[in-house]
């Protein structure tokens, strides 16, 4: 029974269309008037009949749109007119309260949500502006703007055929930018997916899919970055070096913290945090090291996490020569006992668990640092700081080989993620 | 040593093991349990032998596989790959000949009896040095020189004979023993081992007779183990002739009485294909009467006060080229086969120490009554004297395989003579250490004689390698043969058609040990059937061993170096192992020969065994777990801690 009504709605809402269409000439239809198709269309009806079929779909949404209230984006034929009701809605700051109002607009101007693909098109593109992109709720949401149970293929034909090809593509399109932003789905997604698709329909196909494949990538990362990152550009460069350091034994200390002080003389005093990382083993190379020789600090380098670009500084010995690479232990050394085994086991070809690295001739490695400036003397400090740990230091000639990079940086990350969309995203992950 | 390997095919150990009571020329079981023809212990070895013969198709690819794999022959060096190298154990070797163990006999009396009523071990003790009496008894009755050959003026002993003589001297004074091995096994072994016959010549006699008392040189204060801190040096004068010796040596045993010292110093030498002029070691025979050759006070010391210990200075003392011992630059060479073969007479001297004490502790024991009971029937008293027992036949039982493989000119002993010493000097403490335990307040007293043992001993555990360090020896020693082994393995696998036998066996052995089968081994052949149970612990300790040391080396590969939590445990085990084997080996001649002590002897093994592979078992199995690894790692922080905080890191548990 249920079904059949239903077939009967939808046969209305298509034939209201028509009918819409078929009033349409004798309506005073303003809102056509100074278009430059509104002559185009007079002489050659029944191209428009035709096409009216064709293109209902298509032109449903500023028809519709046009009953109740008139936009003004719809003379450029754009689909501008929905960004315009994110644009009323948010009124002041974007956030996922803001978003949802849009929605909900959306969804209370009419019972039949007509043009809710072109609206959740725009939807979809509005998210991240509105820093819900990574929002799971306001993905079903979305989904929720579907009418429900139109679209579900009810005989074998249209379930052979491509049914409701554009809303189906639609709703895929909505599973798409989830999976994008690695957002796996719920039971309310597949719930929503089932009522407005039914079984074995594409979105359906598309959710079972993820379903299958993203428990299975949720913990491939063994070393993942932090949902949300730390503000505090102090515990930002802690955890930044320890990923870059991947040595658990490896210390990382905190020679200067943040400061901004007004002296007293007025003068306002700002004094960069720097914070260094050394390994147990980097110290114990760099005690080795010919105090003759020089030690570079190098930098800075760039270290994305995620969509923050952080830089570091690394303080490096010359390569060394080849005579001074391995220590040699004499088998005459130890009157007990063999100090060094003769070991060289070859491994089998089913069991070579090392990766191929390409070694590159480069000078050990034997701190890095974060800083909150650049400049030389903000790294002196990190070198004097890190005297108290490696006495060498002191003895050892330190040279400064800084390009001033990060600026260049700097102006080339923000034209390519664009605005200051990422402050935002972080404060939106923070709220939740 | 192929007796003792079972071949991979069942049908095999089916042909070899006969239907009881048939007695064709292979059956080669013990007929029935008691009693035995002397002579059927040897026979059956033999009959071993043959049936391997008869076996047909396997013995050939088995002895090819040998040949390929150079194997060692020592059964420590074996076990360590899983493997039995019974050869040198099975049987319990008896190398005197009927001549020796004659003239043996000869000298076993009056040296007894000379230690018994001329020697006076407290005397001695108390004076801090040997009564000269005992000195001049000690040079004519020829125990300077028991290993320096007839022609020369000596008593030209073997091994096994100088173990026996030094065994009684163990047994009554081990100050007195110093004196002596460092005179004889360390002094002038270098000289033994590696003179020229002139150098030969000239020393030994006056060596022989005790006129010329010698001291091994090699401790320095910057040097211990580390042959690269040596700082003594010997320049060579331009024209070759001589080389002037410089340089100070600590603690050297016997260096205030010895008028000849092996002494070890740097010395330049060219590297005949670069040219490159090297510092290495090399060995010296250093007169006194080169001049220039001084030493201090004797030291006081804990122990073996008896003995002379002091250091020796050299100041430009010049050393004839003639009388440089081996090849320039060999020293290190010689001074480690020094070491290496003197190890053996510690473990006899040990045996001889606790045999005495434990007959002591016994006599106590025996005599003592409490609570209307003599003591020795409590249960206390009674594991006490009984694991003493057992320690002291373990001992006695290594030193003299050992000293018996080293006669037969075995050329892999040295990780055997390592876990004698480590073994002897240990189980010695503890002995004695109960021995007073049960003594009680009387053995605390001078009057009983024991402290001082105790005091005497304590150094065994420390000179000639400390344990510590031994024990680094005995397991590294061992993976590197592993490694070895496994190294040859892979590159037979390179050309697979060629060593099919050996990588059928090898794939065998895993895949068997993978399935829980044990490696096969049987040692049915040489084991006494009454001790089977203890043969099979054996069995299975090895494999145990063998699979734990192969997980290891993968695990580590040359890093193991450096895991000496590791090494330790893996040591203890190779010593456990060893220790079994050796009781087997001795236990099975007791046996097949009937000896009246042979049930006795038979109780000892099998009570060794049974702890001994529960004592394996618990080390080993952890090894591979990450429990042990964090067990060590909170060992390794806790030592940090300690060591950080220059003591005891908790407060008195009162806060002040």
């Amino acid at each position: 029974m249920n079904c059949v009504r239903k077939l009967l709605r939808a046969r209305g809402l298509s034939a209201g269309r028509g009918i819409l269409r078929q009033a349409a000439p004798g309506r005073a239809r303003p809102w056509l008037q100074g278009s430059s198709c509104a002559q185009c269309v007079w002489p050659v009806p029944a191209r428009r009949i035709r096409s009216s079929a064709a293109l209902s779909r298509s032109e449903l949404v500023p028809t519709a749109r046009g009953d109740k209230e008139k936009d003004r984006g719809f003379r450029d034929g754009s689909l501008v007119p929905f960004d315009e009701l994110f644009e009323r809605a948010h009124e002041g700051d974007r956030t996922k309260a803001a978003f949802s109002r849009a929605v909900e607009l959306f969804c209370q101007r009419d019972v039949r949500r007509r043009g809710h693909v072109e609206f959740i098109n725009a939807a979809l593109r509005k998210m991240p502006e509105f820093g819900v992109e990574r929002d799971l709720d306001v993905y079903n949401k979305i989904l929720d703007v579907f009418p429900k149970e139109v679209f579900v293929a009810r005989n074998f034909i249209q379930r052979m055929f491509n049914h409701y090809p554009r809303q189906q593509e639609c709703g895929i399109q909505v599973l798409e930018q989830m999976e994008n932003y690695g957002i796996m789905p719920n039971k309310q997604t597949k719930f929503l997916l089932l009522q407005i698709f039914g079984e074995k329909s594409h979105p359906v196909r598309k959710y079972q899919r993820l379903m299958y494949w993203f428990p299975k990538f949720k913990h491939v990362n063994p070393y993942p970055v932090p949902a949300a990152l730390p503000r505090d550009p102090v515990d930002l460069a802690r955890i930044s070096l320890q990923r870059i350091a991947a040595d658990l034994s490896a210390t990382v200390t905190v020679y200067q913290r943040p400061l901004t002080d007004i002296s007293d003389a007025g003068k306002e005093i700002t004094q960069p945090h720097i914070v260094g990382i050394q390994s147990p083993d980097q110290q114990e190379l760099l005690a080795r090291h010919n105090p003759a020789r020089p030690v570079f600090v190098e930098g800075p380098f760039p270290l994305w996490l995620k969509k923050t670009c952080v830089y570091y500084y690394i303080l490096r010995g010359e390569p060394l020569p080849p005579e001074e690479k391995e220590e040699v232990i004499d088998s005459e050394r130890n009157l007990y006992y063999p100090m060094h085994l003769d070991l060289d086991l070859d491994r089998g070809l089913w069991d070579d668990e090392e990766f191929y690295v390409d070694e590159v001739v480069e000078g050990p490695i034997s701190a890095m640092c974060m800083a909150g400036a650049g400049d030389q003397a903000t790294l002196a400090k990190w070198i004097l700081g890190l005297q108290q740990t490696n006495p060498i230091l002191s003895q050892t000639p330190v040279v400064f080989h800084l390009t001033p990079g990060p600026r260049e940086f700097q102006v080339a990350s923000d034209s390519e993620s664009g605005e200051e969309e990422i402050p935002q995203s972080w404060r939106m992950k923070q709220e939740l | 040593m192929r007796g003792a390997r079972a071949a991979p095919g069942l049908c095999l150990r089916l042909l070899r093991r006969p239907p009881r009571g048939s007695g064709g020329p292979l059956a080669g079981t013990y007929p029935t349990p008691l009693p035995y023809a002397t002579c059927l212990y040897s026979t059956h070895a033999a009959e071993a032998v043959l049936e391997k013969a008869g076996a047909g198709t396997a013995s050939p690819t088995v002895s090819k596989t040998k040949s390929l794999l150079g194997e060692s022959k020592s059964f420590a060096m074996g076990m360590f790959q899983g493997r039995m190298t019974t050869e040198q154990v099975f049987p319990y070797p008896s190398v005197l000949t009927e001549e020796q163990g004659q003239f043996l006999k000869e000298l076993v009396g009056p040296v007894s009896r000379f230690f018994q009523e001329v020697n006076d071990p407290a005397a001695n003790d108390s004076l801090e040095r040997v009564e000269d009496r005992t000195m001049q008894g000690l040079k004519e009755l020829g125990a300077f020189g028991l290993q320096i050959p007839p022609e020369l003026g000596g008593l030209g002993l073997s091994n096994t004979q100088y173990a026996r003589l030094v065994e009684i001297v163990g047994l009554h004074d081990l100050g007195v023993g110093i004196t002596l091995g460092a005179h004889q096994s360390i002094g002038f072994k270098g000289l033994l081992l590696y003179g020229t016959p002139q150098q030969k010549e000239k020393y030994l006699p006056r060596l022989a007779t005790g006129e010329t008392i010698a001291a091994f040189c090699l401790t320095e204060p910057a040097s211990g183990s580390d042959a690269a801190s040596i700082r003594t040096t010997a320049r060579p004068s331009p024209c070759g002739a001589y080389y002037t010796l410089d340089g100070g040596k600590i603690w050297i045993s016997n260096g205030g009485l010895a008028d000849l010292f092996t002494v070890f110093a740097k010395t330049p030498v060219k590297n005949e294909a670069t040219g490159e002029a090297k510092e290495k070691v090399t060995a010296f025979i250093v007169e006194r009467a080169f001049g220039g050759v001084t030493h201090g006070p004797p030291e006081k010391k804990m122990g073996i006060k008896a003995s002379n210990t002091a250091e020796v200075h050299f100041e430009g003392v010049r050393v004839p080229a003639a009388n440089v011992l081996g090849p320039p630059g060999a020293g290190f060479k010689v001074a480690m086969n020094v070491l290496n073969s003197g190890r053996f007479g510690m473990a006899a001297a040990l045996a001889g120490t606790m045999r005495g004490v434990i007959g002591k502790a016994v006599e106590h024991a025996a005599s003592r009554t409490q609570f209307g009971d003599k003591i020795h029937n409590f249960g206390a008293i009674q594991e006490k004297l009984a694991r003493m027992a057992m320690l002291h036949y373990v001992t006695e039982s290594m030193a003299y395989m050992i000293s018996a493989n080293m006669d037969q000119g075995a050329a892999d002993f040295q990780t055997e003579a390592a876990i004698s010493k480590i073994f002897g000097s240990e189980a010695a403490w503890t002995v004695t250490d109960e021995c007073i335990q049960i003594m009680g307040g009387m053995g605390f007293m001078q009057d009983a004689g024991v402290e001082r043992v105790m005091r005497d001993l304590r150094i065994f555990r420390i000179f000639e390698g400390t344990n510590d360090i031994l024990r680094l020896f005995v397991a590294l020693n061992g993976f590197q043969n592993a490694g070895n082994q496994l190294r040859r393995l892979q590159q037979a696998l390179k050309s697979p058609v060629g060593n099919v036998g050996l990588l059928a066996q090898e794939a065998t052995r895993r895949l068997r040990r993978k399935a829980g089968w044990g490696s096969g081994i049987t040692l049915r052949d040489v084991v006494h059937p009454d001790l089977d149970p203890s043969a099979e612990q054996l069995v299975r300790g090895v494999d145990l061993f063998g699979a734990t040391v192969e997980e290891l080396l993968l695990k580590y590969g040359k890093k193991i170096v450096d895991e000496q939590f590791v090494l330790k445990r893996v040591a203890d085990g190779a010593i456990d192992l060893y220790a079994m084997v050796v009781l087997l080996s001795r236990a099975s001649r007791s046996l097949a020969q009937a000896q009246p002590t042979a049930q006795h002897e038979k109780l000892l093994c099998e009570t060794w065994c049974e702890e001994a592979y529960e004592r394996l078992t618990a080390t080993l199995s952890p090894l591979s777990s990450d429990g042990a690894r964090h067990t060590f790692r909170q060992l390794r922080s806790i030592s940090r801690a300690v060591v950080e905080s220059g003591g005891v890191v908790s407060p008195n548990p009162l806060g002040f």
